[in-house]
């Protein structure tokens, strides 16, 4: 049993929010392997269980997983398989590079130094296939959201906001400023595991360009 | 068995069941955005429910039929005309080799289905045949269709014979839409919001969600949140004042504040909502929408025993 608090989320999820949100991968693999629900999402912070309304009433829904979590062990999730990514720095891949290195008054190369010297570690998979919120940036970088998304950035882009990175797997619109890119392919459909990436797994990344 | 695409139209493309049990890997539900009208095109034919189908925004589409078939188009209502003749909507329809089907363009709603005997085939991944066309995968190539594709059939064993949708079971389309919807996590944030109920779509209005403009209370400070998980019928308060309806296509995770969550058994009217459209919000308790849904899917299943919503 892990201390946790349980919500409804709309009609149709539950929200489970442990008090330390390092038991949330763990707890959402339990779930996962229950077989119960027709999907178990991680954020941030909460652990997020959907459920067929038809099936199952929300009042019945809370109550199930109460009464599961009572018996809940957690299992060590463990930790993935280190990987290292090349990060191509030069300008076409990294827009907004120079810029955030100058707001954290440090040259690029010294800005690029921080960041790669950081413990990073992959935090989740979420808002679009493969896309990764990678933890543990240096925190004395601060970086804040495009106050106009980019309409598109290429996939492999490697954005970048205080305290974590995400790396978008897809082109498409993007609001985090970009410091490089990525040369493997994070998410291809014609790969026999697609997701390069997943949840626990270190990273660290290779500078070229630049 | 197979038909050629000779009017593309805009962004069709080919749904199934959607894909449960990804949503952590980033990979969203897909499938049709009108479920149910979907699975009455498929029951006309008879085809399971989530039957490999066309979806057809605005209408505006044609085929050429390359062997006799049995086909049904519902949803949004537009003038079908096969070699010329006018053709009703929710009933089967005998189509011969040669055949050219055309669809008019939608004035109420936003989608049209077509099913057929056998249901399309496509490609599967990730357990589903539903497109996805931010990834390029499922369906056709994972992408729209265009000029001359191709569209295989798989082949039937069943004769629907000839079916019409129960009069009582067709959905009037007009420009206003009343949605149920449930409080979300964060609608604390804009107490005071169903006061005033003047809420139109934009046309910013895709499978990944349908931008909501009107008197939103505004947002104090930039109200943004720890990424979290977010469903299809989740609706996010945005900085700028507008609000999104999120669609089967809609990332799984955000930061932008969850305010409200349209119903379950409401999902499906989301897919008919066009830019212009009126919306009004009615308030509902999570039991008093498990109790909606459960009765509309009962009410369904005395035609489609086998229907989900």
């Amino acid at each position: 049993m892990i201390d946790c608090n349980i919500s409804l989320l709309g009609d149709d999820a539950v929200c489970l929010r442990p008090a330390d949100r390092a038991h949330r991968h763990a707890l959402a693999q339990a779930l996962r392997t229950s077989g119960r629900w027709l999907d178990v999402v991680p954020g941030k912070e909460i652990v997020a269980v959907r459920f067929d309304p038809f099936m199952c009433a929300p009042s019945e829904a809370v109550a199930q997983l109460k009464d599961w979590l009572k018996s809940y062990e957690e299992q060590s999730s463990g930790t993935g398989e280190p990987i290292e990514l090349t990060l191509d720095t030069s300008s076409a891949n990294a827009p907004d590079l120079e810029a955030l290195a100058q707001q954290n008054n440090l040259s690029t190369d010294a800005f690029l130094q921080k960041v790669i010297q950081s413990d990073l570690v992959v935090d989740m998979l979420g808002f679009t296939p493969g896309f990764a919120y990678v933890d543990g940036v240096d925190k004395s970088l601060v970086a804040e959201r495009l106050s106009v998304p980019r309409v598109r950035v290429p996939a492999g882009s490697v954005g970048l906001l205080s305290g974590q990175i995400g790396l978008y797997a897809l082109g498409g619109p993007g609001g985090w400023p970009i410091i490089g890119r990525v040369h493997e392919r994070l998410f291809d459909a014609k790969r026999h595991e697609p997701f390069l990436l997943q949840a626990g797994q270190p990273i660290s990344l290779k500078l070229v360009g630049g | 068995m197979s038909f050629v695409v000779t009017k593309p139209g805009l962004q069709v493309t080919l749904q199934a069941a959607p894909r449960h049990g990804l949503r952590h890997m980033g990979v969203p539900a897909s499938g049709p955005a009108d479920p149910l009208s979907m699975a009455l095109a498929n029951r006309l034919v008879g085809n399971p429910p989530d039957a490999c189908s066309l979806e057809i925004p605005f209408g505006m589409f044609s085929l050429a039929a390359q062997a006799d078939a049995k086909i049904a188009m519902t949803g949004a209502p537009v003038t079908v005309r096969i070699n010329g003749e006018a053709k009703p909507m929710h009933q089967t329809l005998s189509v011969r080799a040669g055949d050219a089907i055309e669809l008019g363009s939608a004035e109420a709603g936003a989608r049209v289905y077509i099913a057929v005997a056998g249901g399309f085939t496509g490609t599967t991944f990730l357990g589903s045949t539903s497109t996805y066309l931010p990834a390029a995968f499922g369906g056709y190539e994972g992408r729209a269709l265009k000029s001359g594709d191709v569209l295989a059939v798989s082949a039937s064993d069943v004769d629907p014979g000839h079916l019409e949708t129960p009069e009582h079971m067709r959905q009037v389309f007009s420009h206003g839409f009343a949605l149920r919807c449930v409080p979300g996590p964060d609608e604390s944030l804009i107490a005071g919001w169903d006061k005033k109920q003047d809420f139109v779509a934009s046309r910013r209005a895709d499978r990944t969600g349908i931008e909501v403009t009107g008197s939103w209370p505004r947002l104090q400070k930039t109200a943004l949140r720890p990424s979290a998980p977010i469903f299809p019928g989740g609706i996010q308060l945005t900085p700028s004042g507008a609000a999104f309806i999120l669609l089967q296509d809609a990332q799984t995770t955000g930061g932008y504040p969850h305010v409200l969550q349209v119903t379950h058994a409401d999902h499906h009217v989301l897919g008919q909502i066009r830019p212009g459209d009126r919306i009004q919000f009615l308030k509902r308790t999570p039991e008093e929408a498990a109790d909606d849904l459960r009765e509309k899917v009962a009410f369904f299943r005395s035609w489609i025993p086998d229907l989900r919503l």
